[in-house]
């Protein structure tokens, strides 16, 4: 294992993992860094070094998470970050993905009633992803923000509490482990289950989306449930005895 | 997936570099998980572990914390303790880890000792499912509740709730659409007999 620092090449970090490409895309930066340290383009470009660092590593080594420092860092700034991760998946994984099962699927010999239930079975994966993340944009998100507006004396208690009577972050926790449940009964079936004429190139296309798709998912909720949420939980009990 | 998945194994170090250097050098040989921690009393955030758990600790942890943590885990099939002997000297025994040992002896030990849980669960890796689970799974692709189940097959609802975690574990598949895909793509039920638009 290696984790990085703020004295890392980028460059190099990349050759070491490029899974973290869409990553660093996230987080403000493209390719053509020259030879640059992580804090020479982190101070170019306004980003803020911590973040960027404990993000990268996060990712890069599942077994890495500083789960105290993170906690450190703003709930505006994690949120961006999530919001952004969310706008990668539907502007270019969920399509790649759709277009990668179809080339798939439509390539095997017989088109048969099987791909068709592959197809379905996709869709309605897809449909409930969706769901799932704009719902987090929609009410979680907007409903964080605010709060911890509340907390910051940027906004109005007695409307925030007219607005959410009876939220609490506790009733989205269950959602993440559904997701990735499906998440894996996709790739297992794929791997496992599916009858032997199928186009083995095509195949294994679409799996590697699917698993950077899966990687990217899991890094995805554990932010949410390991920092997103314990620092909700630690607002709410400030506006709770703040009272 | 087969037995391995009810196996969990379970790091204690107050040292980053020991669980590091351990995780590094078990991740690749095991088919289990492998937790992380600092203190035993940590465990509580992982109550909900079932199986066998295997637990890598110094002896002073395990004197310290090993009651504690048969406490915490109440679900745990059984627990076993390797010794983590963090000292110049080297300990023979097949229990305990060495500071000095190479990586492949490290992977060894442990891989010896959670092949003897897998002959303790009489080698129960088969993954074919049983006429039992068989029936309960074309019920579950029908759309029915676990209690209308368990009707049906004049059983208790735990007793079906159990069929189904084995069938999850010996095929790998969690939700009930995907069980449903499992069922027709392993000629289990005819895709005629379900409403695939509603299941899938």
């Amino acid at each position: 294992m290696e984790l990085f620092n703020e004295n890392s090449k980028l460059a190099s970090v990349i050759h070491k993992d490029h899974s973290l490409l869409p990553v660093i895309n996230r987080l403000g930066i493209k390719l053509g860094f020259g030879d640059k340290t992580i804090r020479n383009i982190c101070e170019e470009k306004g980003i803020d070094l911590n973040f960027f660092v404990e993000t990268i590593n996060v990712f890069h080594y599942e077994a890495y998470f500083p789960e105290k420092r993170l906690l450190d860092f703003s709930v505006s700034m994690v949120i961006e970050y999530l919001v952004k991760t969310h706008q990668y998946y539907k502007d270019y994984l969920i399509p790649e993905n759709d277009r990668l099962i179809e080339l798939f699927l439509s390539a095997s010999p017989d088109e048969n009633a099987e791909n068709d239930l592959v197809r379905k079975f996709y869709a309605k994966f897809k449909e409930e992803f969706v769901i799932h993340i704009n719902f987090e944009e929609r009410e979680m998100f907007p409903y964080i923000l605010e709060l911890n507006r509340v907390i910051e004396n940027r906004a109005s208690r007695e409307q925030f509490k007219l607005k959410y009577p009876e939220y609490s972050i506790s009733s989205f926790e269950k959602e993440h482990s559904n997701m990735d449940d499906k998440m894996d009964d996709l790739t297992n079936i794929i791997i496992k289950y599916l009858p032997p004429n199928y186009d083995q190139n095509r195949g294994n296309a679409f799996l590697a989306n699917l698993f950077l798709f899966e990687k990217d998912l899991k890094n995805h909720s554990r932010i949410e449930d390991h920092i997103l949420i314990p620092k909700v939980k630690q607002l709410e009990k400030l506006l709770v005895s703040d009272e | 997936m087969n037995s391995n998945q009810n196996i969990s194994v379970v790091v204690i170090s107050q040292s980053d570099l020991v669980l590091t250097g351990l995780f590094e050098v078990l991740k690749g040989s095991l088919a289990s998980e492998v937790v992380l921690l600092h203190r035993g009393d940590e465990l509580v955030d992982y109550q909900a572990m079932n199986g066998s758990v295997l637990i890598l600790a110094t002896s002073e942890e395990q004197e310290k914390s090993s009651s504690l943590m048969r406490q915490i885990l109440v679900s745990a099939q059984q627990i076993h303790f390797m010794t983590l002997h963090l000292e110049a000297d080297s300990v023979y025994s097949n229990q305990t880890i060495n500071l000095f040992d190479a990586p492949t002896l490290i992977c060894y030990k442990v891989n010896e000792i959670l092949n003897s849980f897998l002959s303790d669960q009489n080698k129960d890796t088969d993954t074919e499912l049983t006429k039992r689970e068989i029936e309960v799974l074309q019920m579950v692709t029908k759309g029915h509740s676990n209690k209308e189940i368990a009707d049906r097959l004049f059983v208790s609802t735990h007793t079906v709730i159990s069929h189904r975690k084995n069938i999850s574990e010996k095929t790998g598949i969690k939700s009930a659409s995907g069980l449903t895909m499992y069922a027709i793509l392993k000629k289990i039920i005819d895709m005629n007999e379900i409403d695939t638009a509603d299941l899938i």
